[in-house]
């Protein structure tokens, strides 16, 4: 091994004040946004008198940027290899070769699955989306520009299970405030939940608008296209038709009254220009199930995914910058990420402005901008150091955040070589989260999962750790992590290296090469009930449980 | 470097929220622990609500109407309030009025079970972008001990499910079973040999870890470890076998009996807030017989907990709530059955921070309306806070919508506070 040196640098961040040094005389030939984003993060440590942290060791960026990017770590032989790879732009071919792993749209499928559903989604019929998933999956892994995947998913075109997208209206049940509150949260960082029921009341959103914008969706209708592998089929279908009732602040409101029809206006700007209908025009009394529904005469909801989605909407790409910004680097530059508002003021106002720009001039290319991203030397800075917040304000240390429940069981298989033991259709049969039932990883590690920093000690994790199924996967097959250490030949140093980077995608260091020794050594073979005290110490030690 | 102190008061002035998100976040994250310790009233009231799942008809308890056509078949007994009078079913609470004060003029807004289980556990009515908290969820989090063996907030055969909603993890219920059993991984899987190497083996690696690595977050995933071994030191606080044949006479011989001494047990080890449950009231057909049948052993079990309670001086710090997600009808239908109502029914407090021997509103002759006082459910648990020493008026954020613990617009219900 000869990353050991490597290594030491995790405890060298005393001398960081030596890296603003070397930032300055960066003389890397980077493109100009991975530049951008380091100059004024840079600025901002200067401004506010802060002393960043060293940069991150291979071992470290490796780990994390295999989690951030195609969201599980890195096995053994990649370990190595990565750390024994002399050549200086290891790390830029690294986010190459990861951008184009197929796990890479994996991860991001399931990422925004669980953004656009939750891990409840309001409607029962979005408990299995499958088709869904995977069409998520076949955008990331065409790279399909941003703004496109937003407008077909909002256009909701097909059905929910050949197609997927209608899916996400579909959850909401006819109930266009709900869609409302979400699409302008997630697409747009607009919170207008509190415009509902009153005026926003530290906000310019009003009653009217929430309802102008829930005008575009309140004539979608919900239609059955049949079954496939015993789910509904369902369409989203749009009627020419009928208006929303807005009946004016809720403490007014009186049983039995009816409001007045808003009609369908921007959140900033003019009200939707509308053709008339054709003489003597003729509503759909009932949209027939198993057939194409007929569209409307004008369709609102298509006006307002090419509204949302373009890209000169304010909000659209900023949010999408923002957002992304925080996946990557634990929080938004404005934080929460989906609250764009004047109250919530970004940490770093130019740097977003220049982000959302330059995501509009390269076409809302994902992978260019995540490459920008995870190029730049803010990302790469290393988590060690004094802050206690998980997520630094100023990005002067990296980020903390904990394994979401997919990341989690993915990178226990990997780490343990449960994965190669697996037979190849066991994953589709026994579930994803095999061998652990799928609730209860949901259940202790599903949540939070907003793809940031968000963490809360519980107890009921940890004695599911301490004493649920976790163990199954320390398997003893052939090839397996276990079975090698086991049989292993190797002197302790070795099969102690083998262990650590296997699981923490490390070296041991000489104070843990000691104390594991002194912990195998107590008996004079390798016990096995001690190699699996070991493993398992290490699958469930914070420095598994957190990205950082 | 930005110290402790200020960034706390930094992250206040903007906006106090962590991440927001379609997914919600985890409240408050950032008050920490020391600054909800703070805030919190120094005599960290308790509190045991009882829970009569399907919604306990108030004609057969606290609120007859004899004569009446809605009245019924059972009779009115008094108690030892003068004046107050309830259900013969209830002899045992009948003495033990001079502690209750019982409200007839509950107001409720969700008529169904899932709704008003919701509803009476939350103070909220469910919607689809933000998961309430239950009041036990707030209530551990507000008066709960930070370095306890046990879980803050304990329920006991319960069947709401809003847990700790947005206030996240460290606020989750800990479920007990219906007849005792602790939930899922409760129990050490390992030998205590096993146990006690990986506990060292597990600590040395948290502890070098955390010695370069100073984010609060792996502090609480130590901490809730730590946690979670204490309760295997503690366990034997949930077997109540070896005291109930002393009590059995005190509380009823009744599995119900047998959750309310638990609940006592779990209270005095400094639990903060415990639900036991008792099902199933939901009499659509012969109301008078299943009400027969279940509210005795109940009756003799809260009474018995009362008794308890107050001869362990236990009474004036632990707030005893009495309540169902809904009453029933006055109508009685074609099946002897009551249906569900939530336009007038009754509730009851007890103990800590309530002023017993009262009946606060009332309602009219034939129970179909409320006469005067209407207490709705936000009005109720501005009022279950006010009485445990928690501002109703605090807020904490779903995203960064500010939520405060008793709906907007709730008021206290003063005459029902005191002592």
């Amino acid at each position: 091994m000869t990353h050991r040196s490597d290594d030491r640098r995790l405890t060298r961040w005393p001398f960081a004040a030596l890296v603003v040094l070397s930032f300055a005389q960066s003389a890397w030939a980077a493109p100009p946004l991975q530049d951008v984003i380091d100059n004024e993060v840079h600025a901002a440590w200067q401004r506010e008198k802060i002393t960043p942290s060293a940069p991150s060791s291979d071992a470290e960026f490796l780990r994390r940027v295999s989690l951030d990017i195609v969201g599980v770590i890195p096995n053994y032989d990649e370990t190595v290899a990565f750390l024994a790879d002399p050549s200086p732009d290891k790390r830029r071919q690294l986010i190459d070769r990861l951008l184009d792993d197929p796990r890479y749209a994996k991860h991001m499928a399931e990422l925004w699955d669980v953004l656009l559903f939750t891990r409840n989604p309001p409607g029962s019929e979005a408990d299995k989306r499958e088709g869904l998933q995977n069409w998520l999956r076949q955008r990331f892994a065409e790279n399909t520009p941003y703004d496109k995947l937003v407008r077909e998913l909002l256009k909701a075109e097909g059905n929910s299970i050949e197609q997927g997208p209608p899916l996400y209206f579909v959850q909401y049940r006819q109930r266009p405030e709900d869609m409302t509150e979400a699409v302008t949260q997630t697409f747009l960082g607009v919170q207008l939940q509190c415009a509902r029921c009153h005026n926003h009341p530290f906000e310019p959103w009003t009653q009217q608008d929430f309802y102008g914008m829930a005008a575009f969706l309140a004539r979608l209708q919900i239609v059955s296209a049949g079954k496939a592998e015993n789910q509904n089929k369902l369409m989203v279908a749009e009627k020419s038709t009928g208006d929303i009732l807005f009946t004016g602040s809720v403490k007014d409101d009186k049983p039995g009254k009816k409001g007045d029809p808003v009609a369908p206006k921007f959140l900033i700007g003019d009200p939707l220009v509308e053709p008339p209908l054709p003489e003597g025009f003729k509503e759909v009394a009932k949209f027939e199930e198993n057939k194409p529904p007929q569209p409307p005469v004008f369709s609102r909801k298509d006006q307002l995914a090419e509204w949302i989605t373009r890209a000169d909407n304010p909000y659209f790409a900023r949010a999408t910058a923002n957002r992304l910004w925080a996946q990557f680097l634990g929080r938004g530059l404005a934080h929460p990420v989906d609250n764009l508002s004047d109250a919530n003021k970004p940490s770093h106002p130019e740097l977003l402005a220049t982000l959302a720009r330059e995501l509009v001039e390269h076409q809302f290319d994902l992978k260019w901008f995540i490459r920008e991203l995870c190029n730049s030397q803010t990302y790469q800075l290393s988590s060690a150091g004094p802050e206690s917040d998980p997520l630094p304000r100023w990005f002067q240390q990296a980020r903390v955040r904990p394994l979401s429940a997919e990341e989690l069981i993915d990178s226990w298989q990997v780490a343990t070589g449960f994965e190669s033991s697996l037979k190849p259709d066991a994953k589709k049969k026994d579930g994803r989260f095999s061998p652990i039932d799928g609730g209860y990883m949901i259940r202790f590690f599903g949540q939070p999962n907003t793809g940031t920093g968000d963490f809360q000690g519980g107890l009921h994790e940890h004695l599911f750790l301490s004493n649920g199924p976790v163990s199954q996967l320390i398997v003893s097959s052939p090839g397996s992590l276990f079975d090698s250490i086991l049989k292993s030949t190797a002197p302790w140093n070795e099969r102690l290296e083998r262990l650590f980077v296997s699981l923490l995608s490390r070296a041991p260091t000489d104070e843990e090469r000691q104390k594991f020794s002194e912990f195998f050594s107590a008996d004079e073979k390798m016990n096995p009930d001690r190699l699996r005290d070991a493993i398992w110490a290490l699958m469930t030690c914070s420095e598994f449980r957190f990205n950082h | 470097m930005i110290d402790h102190l200020s960034r706390r008061t930094l992250l206040k002035g903007t906006l106090a929220t962590s991440a927001g998100g379609v997914v919600m976040n985890w409240g408050d994250l950032f008050h920490g622990p020391a600054s909800v310790a703070a805030e919190a009233s120094p005599t960290k009231k308790r509190c045991i609500l009882l829970w009569m799942n399907g919604g306990a008809s108030q004609f057969e308890t606290l609120d007859l109407k004899p004569g009446a056509r809605t009245g019924g078949t059972f009779r009115p007994i008094s108690t030892n309030v003068a004046g107050a009078q309830i259900c013969e079913l209830m002899p045992k609470i009948a003495q033990q009025m001079d502690k209750l004060a019982v409200i007839r003029s509950m107001r409720t807004s969700e008529v169904d079970h899932p709704g008003g289980i919701y509803l009476m556990h939350t103070g909220y009515r469910p919607t689809a972008n933000v998961r309430f908290p239950e009041f036990g969820a707030i209530i551990a989090k507000y008066n709960g001990r930070e370095a306890t063996d046990l879980p803050n907030f304990i329920k006991v055969f319960s069947q709401a499910d809003a847990g700790a909603g947005f206030l996240g993890p460290k606020y989750q219920p800990f479920g007990i079973g219906p007849e005792g059993s602790l939930p899922p991984f409760s129990a050490s899987s390992q030998s205590p040999e096993v146990e006690s190497r990986r506990y060292q083996l597990r600590s040395f690696l948290e502890e070098t870890y955390g010695k370069v690595h100073r984010a609060e977050t792996s502090k609480m995933h130590r901490e809730a470890y730590e946690a979670s071994r204490r309760l295997q030191g503690v366990r034997k606080v949930f077997d109540i076998d070896t005291e109930w044949a002393k009590h059995s006479e005190l509380y009823g011989d009744s599995v119900f009996g047998r959750r309310c001494l638990l609940a006592r047990r779990l209270i005095e080890e400094g639990v903060s807030f415990v639900e036991v449950s008792q099902s199933s009231y939901d009499s659509h057909a012969d109301n008078a017989v299943w009400h027969k049948a279940l509210v005795p052993p109940m009756e003799h079990a809260w009474a018995g907990l009362l008794v308890d309670l107050h001869q362990r001086g236990m009474l004036d710090s632990t707030l005893v709530v009495w309540m169902g997600e809904i009453g029933r009808t006055p109508n009685i239908n074609n099946r002897a059955g009551r249906d569900h109502y939530v336009r007038s029914w009754s509730t009851a407090l007890a103990g800590g921070g309530i002023k017993g021997g009262q009946v606060y509103g009332e309602s009219d002759a034939t129970g179909v309306d409320v006469k005067d006082n209407p207490v709705t459910e936000g009005d109720f648990f501005a009022t279950i806070y006010s009485a445990l020493g928690i501002d109703p008026k605090k807020e904490n954020f779903a995203g960064v919508r500010p939520i405060p613990l008793a709906p907007f617009g709730s008021k206290v219900v003063a005459e029902l506070l005191g002592s």
